[in-house]
């Protein structure tokens, strides 16, 4: 420890100084790129890997390199990069309402400011999804992908065996339920661990809710009109509570609170099952076949149908979801990516891999690789009323906090009416804030 | 070396130094002074005026103050924040309430089982080995704390070890972390685990100093195993033990990774912190503001911590 | 009195005696040995565990496989290329070299001054200094940002450099002055007898005899930069540059927690901590009794 070490901290010191300055900067107008786009989603896995050959394609069309960053955490690592005016080139975005915060602060750039024609852009898509990526007005991005959430999946070798067909009403299901679980199997598998998982409580309810108060009541819900300790809103939990109870879930609501949602599909399709029927969105072909067990058979192992009606005035509105790419930065390369990504040659790339469903019109049917992301794509398309994922819709952590919401209501249901009462709070805050 | 009174030599600096040097002294030290006081003034200090004026605005999502509210975040965080402060049910719940139960739980379970130890394993040969496996949890993150003990607590009795624990007893498996009425005490005992080295082995040093000739008198006068810990070891303990406490409550205040990794402050928020609700309003809500209110009051809560540290610092002798 | 001294040996224990003895000493062996053991199985568990395939993780419990006994290498693997902890482990030494260097030595410049130089308020300022030690990280989070955003410095390692650095001063500082001050005075005196400048001295003189306790800082320093969550969570922007902490935390997967995976990662991240916990324990001890106030 002397001035040997010293003299070398200190060129250290300065050195790394000098080249910190000189690291990347903010941008600022429609520049030009660097040659390299950074992209940042939440996307891990299986999920990742398909987004990747978009990318590479993108690469070889454009020769503009790209790098893919994820992160559980999105919203604190975007927030973190924005304070330090070093956010990523174009992030994947998985809630709209988080767009509109966004767009609201000047982080994003619209589409017209990137040099691009919004029209254009818009050409493949449907109003319902150009309006996810519309704030005020201005198109901020493209909807890269889209999932239906109201598919439940099942065994059809199960269902042949035990003489069940597939229900087309709720009443149904829920005999269909009943009848399992008196011939001794668990009906259902859960997976609503944490706080990563909780989200998959909000698609039931979000299905049930749309089929027993309607589409209308289920936008103005979510976008703070209507309160959540409504009369309309313990109903639609009351039917939740009858098939996530304690009785009809596998290991009960503990177990369901103690597994995350991969779990809960292995429960139902992996090699030692020890539940009949799963409800989650249409991905969960996806991550089924390639992570829990390769070795289902499509048709006999596993497939999904369409949620039920409950109240048959209100038909069967699909519920889902849809992830906006949007830039954060101005220049030249992004303007080509967010271009690309609204293509039909991308859409055909990325759901060629199975990982997705795409909302743009311009992929064809055949692009798709198995029977079940085609069914997803032909639900998503012949869909007659679409509504977004509620909880996917509310502003700041609200949706994270209807996740806890509904772990709570299951746990205790007793505690509905206060539980409800607190979260309306919450909103109120959350809707006056944002 | 006494000194006669030399005319003129009142007021110079011992020594034959001439003023010039004293001069120079002053600049040397401004030199060795400067990068230190440079980086705590910009780095520490005007972060700290910067988050207390910050914490009487509100922000919008990229952190950027939109208007300024004045004391209406501390009045929302006391009254309006139910995953902060929920005094409306009974017992209160909330992140603050959190850390009251750390601050009893924690904090005396530490001492007590450091305590224990000390006194334990100075009666074995093997005492330093004891000593060391107690204290090798302190090296490691507070991150491999949390995935060590997530491992231990995991719901699955194949997997976890304390679920396979207690099933041999017929019991059913606990989700630890995964149930909200548990899941606290879950995080407060895997940090125990970590922590209790540090108090061991601080009251074990104290406890050496304790003449073995004084405690072999007693026990020929007659005196019991406990009485020589109540009259003899104890009150030589409070000097170890505050040490022992102040650092275990300023743990306290700050722990944030273990909760972090663990459970996220799940399930429903029902294990956060006020280390970790600052982190979450600031950059998951975007309420840069709100979260430097709650940053400000975690400085208030160790200020008084610290104020007393430093009384005990300046009136001990200084510890080498 | 004045007697021959005679040194009475003792008599050595009967076998019956020894017996007896342990008795009464075993509740202390059986409570030291349990608490021991609880202490070990957490880490022990997640250990073997890192060395099991994955399929068996999930089936059987871990001491099972203490006599089954089929481990592999594989989960290492998979961790260190697919899940880039290799880089990491890079990254997390990138982050805490320089981040324990420099307040070891920016801190043990001041301590000299507070120590051997004499200038005006400065017990106060020394005072302030030490006080400045508990403030939390949460204080600095956003206006640190804000200032590397201003600096143009946020994308790389600077910005986290510095901020370790600057939270790590004040206890270097607090045990390095407070180790100085105990070297002889005559030392020191002698040397500026001689006209050596406070620079000299700190360097030839000082700096020297205090090896225990600069190594004592810098260990502790090492291990709590090497720890570091929060601070790196913030500072870090770039994904590619994620230390060890983070990247293990990012491997609890939105898919659920894949302990093949996660019990690899945990262990390599704990390997360098313990490498040197053991190599240098007193140094650690020292530093963190010293400082028990960080």
């Amino acid at each position: 420890m002397s001035r040997k070490l010293m003299l070398p901290v200190a060129a250290l010191a300065a050195f790394a100084l000098a080249v910190g300055a000189c690291g990347g900067d903010g941008g600022g107008g429609t520049a030009e790129g660097d040659g390299e786009i950074t992209i940042f989603s939440l996307w891990g896995g299986s999920e990742q890997e398909a987004f990747q050959k978009v990318l590479d394609q993108f690469t070889k069309d454009t020769g503009i390199e790209t790098k893919y960053e994820s992160a559980r955490d999105f919203l604190p690592v975007i927030r973190t990069r924005l304070a330090a005016d070093n956010p990523p080139d174009v992030a994947i975005i998985p809630r709209p309402g988080v767009v509109a915060e966004l767009a609201r602060d000047d982080a994003l750039i619209s589409v017209e400011d990137l040099g691009l024609d919004p029209e254009a852009i818009n050409e493949n898509y449907s109003d319902t999804w150009t309006s996810l990526a519309t704030v005020d007005d201005t198109l901020y991005g493209v909807v890269a992908k889209a999932n239906s959430k109201s598919t439940i999946w099942y065994k059809p070798k199960s269902f042949t065996e035990n003489g069940f067909e597939i229900p087309t009403d709720w009443n149904a299901l829920l005999e269909i339920t009943q009848q399992y679980k008196e011939k001794g199997m668990n009906p259902w598998a859960v997976g609503a661990q944490g706080r990563d998982n909780s989200w998959t409580l909000t698609d039931w309810f979000e299905n049930i809710y749309a089929r027993t108060a309607g589409t209308e009541k289920y936008t103005q819900l979510f976008n703070g009109d209507l309160a959540f300790n409504d009369q309309t809103v313990k109903d639609a939990l009351r039917e939740m509570l009858k098939i996530v109870n304690d009785r009809y879930v596998a290991g009960g609501i503990d177990t369901a609170l103690g597994i995350g949602f991969v779990d809960g599909i292995g429960r139902v399709f992996s090699k030692n099952p020890v539940a009949e029927m799963y409800m989650e969105g249409g991905f969960v072909g996806g991550i089924a076949l390639g992570e829990v067990n390769p070795d289902l058979k499509v048709g006999e192992d596993i497939d999904f149908f369409p949620w039920p009606q409950i109240n048959t005035e209100h038909g069967n509105p699909l519920v889902g979801g849809g992830d906006v790419a949007s830039a954060f930065v101005n220049n030249e390369d992004n303007a080509k990516l967010i271009e690309y990504l609204a293509s039909p040659e991308a859409g055909r790339i990325w759901v060629s891999t199975g990982a997705i469903a795409s909302p743009n019109q311009g992929v064809t049917d055949d692009a798709y690789p198995n029977p079940l992301v085609t069914k997803e794509a032909q639900q998503l398309k012949e869909a007659e009323t679409f509504l977004f994922d509620g909880s996917d819709l509310l502003p700041g952590t609200l949706g994270q906090d209807m996740g806890t919401l509904l772990q709570n209501v299951i746990k205790n249901p007793g505690q509905m009416n206060s539980l409800l009462d607190d979260y309306q709070a919450q909103a109120e805050e959350a809707f006056a804030a944002g | 070396m006494s000194s006669t009174a030399v005319p003129g030599s009142v007021g110079r600096p011992r020594g034959r130094r001439l003023p010039s040097r004293f001069k120079r002294d002053k600049w040397q030290a401004l030199l060795f002074l400067g990068p230190a006081v440079v980086l705590l003034v910009g780095l520490v200090v005007y972060p700290v005026v910067y988050t207390i004026v910050y914490s009487f605005g509100n922000t919008n999502s990229r952190l950027e103050v939109t208007r300024w509210v004045g004391f209406d975040n501390y009045e929302r965080l006391f009254t309006r924040d139910k995953e902060f402060l929920n005094l409306d049910v009974f017992p209160p719940s909330g992140a603050f309430i959190n850390n009251l139960k750390w601050v009893v739980l924690y904090t005396s379970i530490s001492l007590a089982l450091g305590l224990l130890i000390a006194i334990l394993a100075a009666r074995v040969r093997y005492e330093s080995m004891v000593k060391a496996i107690i204290f090798i949890p302190m090296a490691i993150s507070a991150t491999a704390v949390a995935i060590i003990w997530k491992f231990v607590y995991d719901p699955d009795p194949n997997v976890g070890s304390l679920n396979a624990f207690i099933s041999n007893f017929g019991l059913d498996p606990v989700a630890w972390y995964g149930r909200a009425d548990v899941v606290n005490y879950a995080l407060i005992f895997a940090y125990v685990w970590a922590s209790t080295g540090f108090a061991t082995v601080v009251i074990s040093a104290a406890l050496k100093g304790i003449s073995e000739e004084v405690i072999e008198a007693a026990r020929t006068d007659g005196a019991s195993e406990w009485d020589i810990f109540r009259r003899i070891q104890l009150p030589l303990l409070s000097l170890p033990v505050s040490v022992v406490t102040v650092w275990l409550l300023i743990n306290v205040i700050k722990v944030f990774d273990i909760i972090y990794v663990m459970t996220g402050g799940g399930p429903g928020g029902a294990s956060e912190v006020i280390a970790f609700s600052m982190v979450d309003e600031t950059f998951t809500n975007g309420e840069g503001g709100y979260g430097a209110a709650i940053a400000v009051v975690m400085l208030a809560l160790i200020i008084p911590i610290m104020a007393f540290n430093i009384r005990r610092f300046r009136s001990e002798r200084v510890v080498g | 009195m004045a007697t021959a001294e005679v040194t009475v040996a003792q008599p050595r224990a009967t076998p019956a005696e020894r017996i007896v003895k342990f008795i009464t000493r075993s509740p202390v062996h059986l409570a030291l040995i349990a608490i021991s053991v609880i202490w070990l199985v957490p880490t022990v568990g997640l250990a073997v565990t890192s060395f099991r395939p994955r399929a068996e993780i999930q089936s059987s419990s871990w001491w099972s496989s203490l006599t089954d006994w089929s481990f592999t290498l594989h989960n290492y693997e998979l961790v260190l290329d697919n899940a880039r902890m290799g880089s990491s482990f890079v990254s997390s030494l990138i982050i805490t070299i320089p981040s324990t260097l420099l307040p070891l030595a920016f801190g043990a410049m001041a301590a000299y001054a507070f120590s051997w130089v004499r200038f005006p308020f400065r017990d106060t300022i020394f005072l302030i200094i030490v006080a400045l030690m508990v403030v939390p990280i949460q204080m600095a989070l956003v206006p640190l940002l804000r200032l590397f955003r201003d600096l143009g410095i946020a994308d790389w390692y600077v910005g986290i450099w510095l901020a370790h650095t600057a939270f790590g001063l004040p206890l270097a500082i607090f045990l390095l002055r407070n180790f100085f001050i105990t070297l002889p005075r005559d030392l020191i005196e002698a040397a500026k007898v001689d006209g050596a400048s406070h620079f000299r001295i700190f360097l030839k003189v000082v700096v020297p005899l205090s090896v225990p306790a600069l190594a004592s800082f810098g260990i502790f320093q090492f291990l709590w930069v090497w720890n570091d969550l929060l601070m790196a969570l913030i500072f870090v922007q770039n994904s590619d540059l994620w230390p060890m902490t983070i990247r293990i935390n990012q491997m609890q997967s939105t898919y659920g927690i894949e302990w093949h995976l996660l019990s690899a990662g945990a262990f390599l991240l704990m390997i360098v901590p313990l490498i040197v916990f053991f190599a240098l324990q007193r140094y650690f001890v020292q530093g963190l009794l010293a400082g028990s106030v960080k």
